[in-house]
């Protein structure tokens, strides 16, 4: 890619100072899509220098640094405890191995790529985001941002829920982009359900857990009717892949499957 | 600018641009094991290991690589024939585009998952495309390769 400059700052307020210099100085994750996302820049400003490629166990909490990478994140066994081990089944079909030893956390979050396989499960799990200098704010409030943030993506904050979880990604291909992903996690009686790559990026599906929430049990009916809901409340589009309504059923099914298997006694 | 690491165990200096990448660099530098095909993150013909583990050079910066370790099939040559022994008794190959990647890829799953069942054969090696021997040949000479090393 064209650029005039490559930085590795060795603070994060070093780091800052260059990003608000110039709107074309710009923060390299893993640097995977870039080439796709971004074919020139001023600078290219590397934040592996940062100590930000650490998973820390906060007790009740997981602090993921934004420089993990997707391959350390799937093989840590605390992911992996995190409710049925969604986030490991969900990184592990992330394209290949070499991929996955590039890609990071920090750059598929703050990315909001819209075919992430990676953002749905944490949507679901209501992972947390830390900004430097101080902005903390949820994936969900994240996503729904306009425009480019100016602050650092440092850490990506989850509880270590024990809940039951759910992830279906439909593709044809293991290297695929997603047609279609959903998650689900039910954590103490209360369901998430996130629905990505429709082809936009990830959503909560805040209907269809409306519809869900505070029921002892779910019943066929009430798995059906949340189906239907989830293949309504939000917007599918068509593309090479899938057309919108091949989207729709996807997502009519897998809600109505996953919701089965999270509410299994 | 200027990137200085470990090439298959010989320190380097190399003049870059800031935003060239690592297959770029090999390639300019006479590694022309590293194949390019895709140059966009999902065939992986280009990998290379970095430190030991796998990666798509086709879209890694070269200035990541400064003080690091970079190793492609020149350095492994012993290994790479018993990899290629394996894949001509499967009838594994048909052009070798894919191989000098896929090679590296088989040689980082034995150092990391000796024991690797066929599921996590089949999962590691995902990454690696190949368009003309189908990949049953590919798994079946992955499996004896690894089973020769325990």
């Amino acid at each position: 890619m064209e650029a005039n400059r490559y930085l590795r700052p060795a603070t994060l307020e070093e780091a800052y100072q260059l990003l608000l210099q110039d709107p074309k100085n710009i923060l390299l994750g893993g640097g995977l899509w870039l080439k796709k996302s971004t074919p020139s820049a001023n600078a290219l400003v590397d934040l592996s220098a940062l100590g930000l490629d650490a998973i820390k166990d906060l007790g009740d909490r997981l602090e993921i640094g934004a420089m993990v990478t997707l391959r350390d994140f799937e093989l840590s066994p605390l992911v992996k405890e995190i409710c049925g081990g969604v986030l490991t089944e969900a990184t592990s079909q992330i394209m290949g191995v070499a991929f996955r030893n590039g890609a990071t956390i920090g750059g598929s979050v703050a990315g909001r790529f819209p075919f992430s396989d990676i953002i749905t499960p944490l949507l679901a799990l209501d992972a947390q985001l830390v900004f430097y200098p101080h902005k903390e704010m949820s994936l969900a409030d994240f996503l729904a941002l306009k425009g480019r943030l100016s602050d650092i993506l440092t850490h990506v904050v989850i509880k270590k829920s024990k809940g039951r979880s759910f992830f279906k990604k439909v593709k044809t291909t293991a290297l695929d982009f997603a047609v279609i992903n959903v998650a689900i996690a039910s954590i103490d009686g209360n369901y998430r359900v996130a629905i990505g790559s429709r082809p936009s990026v990830a959503s909560l599906a805040l209907k269809t857990m409306d519809s869900v929430n505070n029921k002892k049990k779910l019943s066929k009916e009430e798995v059906l009717k949340a189906a239907e809901i989830a293949s309504e409340e939000l917007s599918y589009a068509s593309t090479n892949a899938a057309s919108a309504e091949y989207r729709k059923a996807l997502v009519k099914a897998y809600v109505k499957r996953g919701l089965e298997e999270v509410s299994k006694e | 600018m200027r990137v200085n690491f470990v090439l298959n165990g010989r320190n380097v200096i190399f003049d870059i641009a800031p935003g060239e990448y690592l297959a770029d660099t090999l390639r300019a530098n006479h590694i022309l094991s590293v194949k390019k095909a895709c140059d966009e993150s999902a065939c992986g013909a280009c990998t290379v290991l970095v430190d030991g583990r796998p990666i798509l050079s086709c879209s890694y910066l070269s200035a990541r690589v400064e003080g690091r370790s970079v190793t492609t099939v020149e350095a492994i040559q012993d290994e790479v024939n018993q990899i290629s022994d394996f894949f001509s008794d499967e009838g594994a190959d048909q052009c070798g585009f894919c191989n000098t990647g896929l090679a590296l890829t088989i040689y980082a799953l034995q150092k990391e998952m000796p024991n690797a069942s066929d599921d996590e054969i089949r999962h590691f090696v995902a990454g690696n495309l190949c368009r003309c021997s189908g990949y049953q040949a590919q798994f079946l000479a992955i499996k004896h390769y690894l089973e020769a090393h325990r």
